[in-house]
């Protein structure tokens, strides 16, 4: 007892000395959300023909950086210090002095139709660059892709996570009145450029869908009279009907994660259930067997679980079966319907579309179904995909009235920065491809 | 008329001119003068020597049409940077200098001995100095208790007066007039903030300030008892009960140790930082704490450690990276961020109270994005 109260008196009167000692230790909670700044100086041109394309180039990067919502230019007009060269030594203070926190140098010589460019990035408030200097070799007609892989490595190597600039979109164009639209496959650069038509418009095309590796497309054709399944080939546009189980109705196809095999819905008797064929072996499963509609399936990024929409309770749901189907659990209990489930490519989300009182919602959940939030609310959002690293959703926006027309959108999936991709035509039901080698 | 003055005159103008003439004297060799050759050159000619002066040309393989990327880029010209290193000209000697009360040395002698009759207190060691730096330390000095230069106003519910209130004595010469009822419980506007402080302080401290002779007794481990009974003047008889068997010589040691080590930081330790005074810092660091909501990073709490200069910089901008958990890549990017902040917003350095610099020369901050996501 008494050593006891001893040991008590001791704490006690250590008690003090151990509040004391050691550093000052404080805890952030509460941060700011704001774009990182970054300066960009038109990269040096190595020699007189790279003129141009270094002008070029330079406003390509800082157009993609800019158009992320995530990383704010420094005005060129604001620069104290400027950069004639390459490999000159960085004026640290004069870039925090107009507070860049970073900053891109390069580079482009060109001869003949070769094309080299290279970079540098500086973080500047540590007075460090950030990762070593890259360079890319292509030709003057690919300078765009060149630019996007520079984007790719800045964004990168500030956020910590993989880019989306050098990848494609697949897409429905549409023309004419909204009673009369035709619509064909075609496909483009993420940021709207470089357009090109994969087939024609005599026959309703829906639903494109991109392969892992983004050579294929798997898509929903009228051509016969009835919803099939139909793959195309990117490099060729070749393109070959899939044989999937017998069904009145094929449609809302998606490649399995290596591209083997595809799952889909197939509409037979007045049920709509979720089957799986090989492409090699053209071996079916069926997935689901319920009295309902069950289609929209997307694949885990693991291959292991399958997230599809379900109105086996009598409203649209979002449920999560295993991939070789069996039991599935409900995830959404929100207010309203759930429809298009895309399981992201970081695995932690899922995206989808959401109709409730009288409004369309693209949102993202937890795979569980926690944490559900709405990024965008218009008279009609629906179709979202996900950008190669999870970071941004596409989705086609359609606005009201007789001449309403379709457009591609994309937000943040913090659900800032939502803008409108520069399209010529009307579009709709986007696919977003991985980056490109 | 030609009077002697005009001879005189007429010589001297003579004289003067024909000196003037001759230049006795006087150098007429062309002063030396440095001539430079002046080229002039292009824009294009000057970068292109310049470029061929900067280091080392890594850029070498541009002819190179190879696909994959290259690592080519040479760092040290970036490295070195020259505009920055100036800034930390660190006062690392003299920090003595600040803490104005002189050191407690000087009090054993005469203090002691008039303050309280205790009378055999060992005088003989005049050696305070091998275990506290007697400069640095706060709580020993009293007028560190009045803030010597003009601190922060005081809490809203303490009034300060306007009137520097002497009366105090009791004046029997003054009829008993109005008694001015101004009588508040208000305070020297410099003593109300270190009031507050003073009471928060360990109570050891003060003791300890008074008789720092007493200290030094305690070399060993057998000190608290000897130092409880010099407190106490009584002539205790057995003052070290000491109960033999069962106080083993662990419990001892562990109340010794405590014992000293609560008064050694009480004397080193200045006052503690207030909870204002800690909040303004972290409010400091939090404007430039920029969260990426949707990024993996914002899964991620990291702990991060740096040191500072008196004048509120960080010592070499150099931050560390303490603890963490979660996804490598993501961890990287939150440290990064964690540090971004830290070194923007020092600027000229952190606003912290200079007569508090130990308690602040180390810092500790943890960044727990884990309530941003939901914005």
């Amino acid at each position: 007892m008494k050593r006891l109260l001893t040991l008590l008196i001791a704490l006690m009167l250590a008690g003090p000395a151990l509040a004391q000692g050691g550093p000052l230790r404080l805890t952030i909670t509460d941060g700011v959300i704001e774009p990182i700044t970054f300066a960009v100086p038109t990269f040096e041109a190595e020699n007189p023909q790279a003129g141009q394309l270094a002008s070029d180039l330079t406003r390509l990067v800082a157009q993609n950086l800019s158009g992320t919502g995530l990383f704010r230019e420094v005005p060129a007009n604001a620069f104290i210090s400027q950069v004639n060269s390459f490999v000159q030594p960085v004026a640290f203070a004069d870039w925090r002095a107009v507070n860049a926190q970073a900053l891109v140098v390069g580079a482009v010589s060109v001869n003949g139709d070769q094309v080299n460019v290279k970079f540098r990035l500086f973080d500047i408030f540590s007075g460090q660059e950030l990762g070593s200097g890259l360079q890319f070799a292509g030709t003057t007609a690919g300078w765009r892709r060149m630019g996007h892989k520079v984007s790719d490595a800045v964004y990168s190597r500030i956020t910590g996570e993989g880019g989306y600039f050098d990848s494609r979109v697949v897409f429905v164009a549409e023309s004419g009145p909204k009673d009369n639209r035709l619509k064909r496959l075609a496909i483009m650069d993420y940021d709207g450029a470089n357009v090109q038509f994969l087939t024609d418009s005599s026959n309703i095309v829906l639903a494109p869908r991109f392969s892992p590796r983004g050579d294929q497309v798997l898509y929903t054709s009228f051509e016969s009279g009835f919803p099939r399944i139909n793959l195309l080939d990117v490099a060729n546009v070749g393109r070959r009907q899939i044989a999937t189980a017998p069904g009145e109705m094929s449609f809302s196809p998606r490649f399995s994660r290596d591209g083997r095999q595809v799952i889909y819905s197939l509409s037979n008797g007045g049920t709509t259930d979720i089957y799986r064929t090989d492409l090699d072996t053209g071996q079916h499963v069926r997935l689901t067997a319920t009295p309902s509609i069950d289609t929209a399936p997307s694949l885990s990024p693991d291959g292991s679980q399958i997230v599809f929409e379900s109105d086996r309770s009598g409203t649209q749901q979002l449920y999560i079966m295993s991939s070789s189907g069996g039991d599935a659990r409900r995830i959404s209990f929100g207010e309203g319907r759930y429809s298009t489930p895309v399981w992201s490519p970081r695995g932690d989300l899922v995206a989808f579309t959401k109709q409730n009182a009288g409004r369309f919602h693209i949102g993202v959940m937890r795979t569980d179904g926690s944490e559900e939030r709405l990024l965008t609310s218009s008279f009609l959002d629906e179709g979202p995909t996900w950008s190669p690293n999870g970071r941004v959703i596409m989705f086609t926006r359609e606005t009201q009235g007789a001449d309403g027309a379709s457009a591609l959108y994309s937000v943040d999936i913090s659900g800032r920065n939502l803008r409108a991709v520069p399209i010529q035509s009307a579009a709709s039901d986007a696919s977003w491809g991985p980056l490109q080698p | 008329m030609q009077t002697p003055g005009t001879y005189i005159s007429a010589v001297g103008h003579v004289g003067l001119i024909g000196w003037l003439l001759l230049g006795w004297g006087m150098q007429s060799q062309p002063l030396p003068m440095e001539v430079m050759d002046v080229s002039i050159m292009s824009g294009e000619e000057f970068e292109q020597m310049m470029a061929a002066r900067t280091p080392d040309p890594g850029d070498a393989p541009p002819t190179a049409p190879v696909q994959p990327v290259i690592e080519e880029t040479p760092a040290p010209p970036v490295a070195e940077t020259p505009p920055e290193p100036a800034p930390p000209p660190e006062p690392v000697a003299p920090p003595v200098v600040e803490t104005p009360p002189p050191p407690a040395p000087e009090i054993p002698p005469a203090d002691v001995t008039d303050a309280a009759p205790v009378a055999p207190v060992p005088p003989a060691e005049p050696v305070p100095a091998p275990d506290l730096p007697p400069s640095d330390d706060p709580t020993q000095a009293p007028a560190n208790r009045i803030a010597s230069t003009p601190t922060a106003p005081p809490p809203p519910d303490a009034e300060v007066s306007d009137i520097a209130r002497e009366a105090v004595v009791p004046d029997d010469t003054a009829p008993a007039e109005v008694a001015v009822p101004e009588q508040e419980a208000t305070a020297p506007e410099q003593t109300a903030t270190e009031i507050v402080i003073a009471d928060e302080r360990p109570r050891g401290a003060v003791e300890t300030s008074i008789r720092p002779v007493a200290r030094p007794a305690r070399p060993a481990p057998p000190a608290p008892e000897q130092e409880t009974t010099t407190a106490d003047p009584t002539p205790d008889p057995a003052p070290t009960p000491a109960p033999v068997p069962d106080t083993s010589d662990a419990v001892a040691d562990a109340l010794a140790a405590a014992v000293a080590s609560s008064s050694a930081p009480a004397v080193q330790a200045g006052p503690p930082m207030t909870g204002a005074e800690q909040e303004s810092f972290r409010l400091a660091v939090n404007s430039c704490w920029n969260v990426d909501p949707g990024s993996m990073a914002s899964l991620v709490t990291v702990a991060v450690g740096f040191e500072l200069n008196r004048d509120g910089t960080v010592v070499n901008n150099e931050v560390r990276l303490l603890s963490s958990s979660g996804d490598q890549s993501a961890i990287n990017i939150a440290f990064d961020a964690a540090r971004r902040a830290i070194l923007r917003c020092q600027r000229g350095g952190y606003q912290l109270p200079a007569d508090k610099y130990d308690q602040w020369r180390e810092v500790v901050i943890t960044f727990d994005p884990s309530g941003m996501r939901s914005r």
